[in-house]
């Protein structure tokens, strides 16, 4: 008798318990509904100098007005839905990774056909010892026009400039001669060393570590990652429409990050 | 932030000092009969706030990205996105990472809300201390691999990927989970020893 009651109260708790496990759902999508209201939209992202409007072409994004005008860092059109920023250190394999076996075809395909507009940020690590300087040459070969081919040459021969530097004998494969004399004059005052100080401190916007001219672009592209906060190498941010969606880092494959874009494009 | 998410959230960080403290209490208490009522309610609690966390997880990867409204579209965008981070941690292919992303939201939603609901709490609690189990076990192995990958699933702000994440998890989550196995399982040893001889038996195999 004693066994057959306690079964009945537990039954009676059970169906309690189902009852509960029924109207918490109901319960959380009415609290979730009315607080959806309150929550405030992202801020946009930050439009930099880099990101001007381009071409529609999967090229980079227009060549710039002037000689030594800001470095255009960018493929596609910023008119596109989707825009995602990366930030990498030619010297980091991972970013290498994702630039041949993801950003490639990317260009190529939804960049190509005006779907997502891809921006480089700069974010050299100290822990490599050419990354800075590699970052140079792509700043200054993206003055003039020139950064697509610059930044396929960087991660191509990755291997063989991250150990002994020579850096330079890759950017005047991927452009003319005269191309080459024109970067190597905004390269005066460089330096081949990374700038002193990094290591120990952050440079601020615009604070130049020494006279090198493309120096304030990488250090912007470093104040934006430190907003991030870029915590390691390849990291990236997608904007789609004004919005900004947290950043993601690591590798990422194109097949995986194309149905991310698929289910962004079909909202 | 929405007002549910908040809730969930607080309740899945800080859940493990009520748990570690109810158990703390259990263990001063003399009592045999006090301390099975005051174990009784605690495993409520436990359950609750264990389940809360697997909730927060579920809600974490589900919610939709600010400025998106919620229905089936943001939630394929945020299962889309949840599988990248699945690919990161570079385990799995991606016809896996698919699968595993697309899976484990709906699993942590069922799971925490079993562990809320306190139907067969022993079964439940302990499959809870295996899947908590397990991420430690993949921060350890992505952080050995030298990964450094944002791993917060929804719970907390994101950590990245070393000794630090695998003591959140091991402290946060995981303790409480195995608190709440065994004393769901100490409970049902009160209670087995309360009933008769003979009923003993068959109450050992009913969950």
């Amino acid at each position: 008798m004693h066994r057959t009651g306690d079964s009945g109260t537990r039954t009676r708790g059970r169906g309690r318990r189902l009852s509960t496990i029924l109207a918490l759902p109901i319960l959380l999508l009415g609290l979730e509904a009315v607080s959806q209201g309150q929550t405030p939209p992202a801020a946009s992202a930050p439009k930099s100098s880099s990101a001007k409007p381009a071409g529609k072409t999967a090229k980079p994004a227009a060549k710039p007005a002037a000689p030594l005008g800001a470095p255009l860092k960018a493929y596609g059109s910023s008119n596109a839905p989707i825009t995602m920023e990366v930030f990498s250190d030619y010297e980091c394999p991972s970013c290498r990774n994702l630039y041949e076996n993801t950003l490639r075809s990317m260009i190529n395909d939804y960049v190509a056909a005006g779907k997502v507009y891809l921006v480089h940020r700069d974010y050299p690590l100290p822990m490599h010892k050419y990354g800075y300087e590699a970052s140079r040459w792509l700043n200054a070969s993206a003055r003039i026009g020139k950064f697509a081919d610059v930044e396929a040459a960087l991660y191509d021969n990755q291997n063989s400039w991250s150990q002994d530097g020579n850096i330079a004998k890759y950017i005047s494969a991927a452009m003319s001669a005269a191309e080459f004399k024109r970067v190597e004059a905004i390269m005066q005052g460089c330096g081949f060393d990374t700038p002193a100080g990094m290591k120990t401190a952050k440079l601020t916007l615009g604070q130049s570590p020494d006279t090198c001219s493309v120096d304030p672009y990488i250090e912007a592209d470093r104040a934006l990652g430190n907003k991030v906060p870029v915590a390691a190498t390849p990291t990236y941010v997608i904007i789609y429409k004004g919005n900004r969606l947290p950043a993601g880092s690591g590798f990422v494959s194109w097949p995986i990050l194309k149905q991310f874009f698929d289910s962004l494009l079909s909202q | 932030m929405t007002l549910l998410g908040s809730i969930l959230q607080w309740l899945a960080w800080w859940g493990y000092c009520f748990v570690a403290a109810g158990a703390i209490v259990v263990l001063c208490i003399r009592n045999r009969e006090k301390r099975r009522g005051v174990l009784r309610l605690l495993l409520v609690l436990g359950g609750v706030l264990v389940g809360s966390i697997f909730l927060a997880a579920a809600y974490g990867k589900m919610k939709p990205f600010p400025g998106f409204p919620w229905g089936w579209g943001s939630l394929k965008i945020s299962i889309t996105y949840f599988v990248m981070q699945v690919e990161s941690y570079e385990i799995l292919s991606p016809a896996a990472s698919n699968l595993v992303a697309h899976v484990l939201p709906f699993f942590e939603l069922f799971l925490g809300l079993w562990l809320v609901s306190g139907i067969a709490r022993r079964s439940s609690s302990v499959l809870a201390s295996l899947v908590f189990f397990c991420f430690m076990a993949l921060i350890t192995y992505a952080w050995l691999r030298g990964l450094k990958i944002k791993c917060g699933c929804g719970v907390g702000p994101d950590e990245e990927t070393g000794p630090g994440a695998v003591l959140r998890d091991g402290v946060r989550f995981f303790l409480p989970s195995m608190l709440l196995a065994i004393g769901s399982f100490y409970e049902r040893r009160i209670r087995a020893t309360e009933l008769s001889p003979a009923a003993v038996p068959s109450a050992a195999h009913a969950d």
